[in-house]
């Protein structure tokens, strides 16, 4: 008696353990043979998607916009301050992500290297401190100290000059230079490849560029891509 | 009586939860990438790439699972984190243990990504969190972060 009791409860057991398997299964299929979108629509998607990637910006040879931000000695910085400069090496970075901390000797070291023969890096922190709290006006002046920026280091506050540029990332390297009075967009990308080890690095694209424009050279890369922390 | 409880127990545990195990964090060369970026014939690839420290990353990482858990016949997630690899075990595969991480995660040990960035698309500007989602007819580049929804939408575009 006990036994056919519990071969019965197998029995509706696995009838209901199929059944659920079953409605499971019934709504897989659902979705493998869900209606295919339409051409149109189709294309439509896709175009949409494309402009989600491509985020408008300088392109090489436009002129870029100068700024007037806060810097962390406490002054007020902009392009136009650097009367003597032939150009500038902006560059869009902070202190929260881990490729701008590795890249920051480095940064010093071009600064130090370029600065005296006129073009002088100008760091700017892009982030919103709301979503990265070390990016804070307050950190970036103790990074600053901590470090010895030998550059100003300046709070894009309303993160309205990235966009104009089309810094995605930090590090995002711009260098410029002048035309006159116009500060020319000549290399876009990264400071070299590899950003653990400055003595394993094989290509250093930002040195390449300012050499070129040092020997009046035109620029053999002017665009270069590394990995970096999106803006936010 | 015992029985049914133990069968009603049996049925709940098999319909309900994610029953695949936490991720264990292989670390991969540019061959590995490659690899994971070949179309499958079954199944569609979402990649996502991240890291640990990466805010924006981290806070998308629960979308992703919870799409590889619910499309999980359609769907194939892989999670590549470009954190260093030195740190896989201090760091990366106790994020994922913390986090109960099961989708399927790979660590691309190779610092040059200049190298490797335009295989994985080419108008990516490295610039991470980023989503690639293929199938073996299509293939579609997402340079940002995305909402549940979003990541849904997008697959929904590629059943």
């Amino acid at each position: 008696m006990k036994t056919l009791k519990i071969l019965v409860i197998l029995l509706i057991g696995g009838l209901a353990i199929s059944f659920f398997s079953g409605m499971l299964e019934g709504k897989e299929r659902n979705n493998l043979f869900a209606e295919r979108p339409a051409p149109y629509k189709e294309k439509k998607n896709a175009s949409a998607a494309r402009e989600i990637s491509t985020i408008k910006g300088y392109d090489i040879g436009d002129t870029a916009t100068d700024f007037s931000l806060k810097n962390t000695d406490g002054s007020t910085t902009s392009l136009k301050d650097f009367k003597d400069a032939k150009g500038f090496v902006i560059i869009f970075t902070c202190n929260h992500c881990p490729y701008s901390v590795a890249y920051e000797d480095r940064i010093i070291a071009i600064d130090q290297k370029y600065k005296n023969v006129g073009y002088p890096v100008i760091a700017i922190n892009p982030n919103n401190p709301k979503e990265y709290p070390t990016d804070s006006f307050e950190a970036m002046k103790v990074r600053a100290k901590e470090k010895g920026f030998t550059f100003p280091y300046l709070l894009d506050a309303g993160q309205k000059i990235y966009p104009q540029y089309g810094a995605t990332k930090t590090p995002h390297v711009f260098l410029l230079q002048k035309e006159g009075k116009n500060p020319i967009v000549k290399y876009i990308g990264a400071i070299d490849d590899k950003y653990q080890d400055a003595n394993e690095v094989k290509n250093t694209y930002l040195e390449n560029a300012l050499q070129a424009l040092l020997s009046g050279e035109p620029i053999k890369q002017t665009r270069s891509t590394a990995i970096g922390c999106r803006i936010k | 009586m015992k029985w049914n409880l133990l069968i009603a127990f049996l049925i709940l545990s098999l319909v309900s939860c994610d029953q695949r195990p936490i991720a264990k964090a292989v670390a991969i060369d540019q061959n590995g990438l490659q690899q994971a970026l070949v179309a499958d014939n079954e199944k569609i690839k979402v990649i996502n790439f991240w890291a640990t420290w990466c805010a924006p990353c981290v806070e998308e990482l629960p979308y992703f699972e919870k799409i590889g858990a619910s499309y999980k016949n359609q769907v194939e997630v892989i999670l590549i984190s470009l954190d260093d690899a030195k740190n896989i075990t201090s760091e990366v595969q106790p994020f994922l243990e913390n986090n109960q991480i099961r989708s399927q995660v790979l660590l691309l040990d190779d610092p040059y990504a200049a190298e490797w960035i335009p295989i994985v698309d080419q108008h990516w500007d490295g610039a991470i969190p980023v989503t690639l989602i293929i199938s073996k007819d299509k293939k579609q580049f997402y340079n940002k972060a995305l909402t549940y929804k979003e990541l849904e939408d997008a697959i929904n575009e590629f059943l």
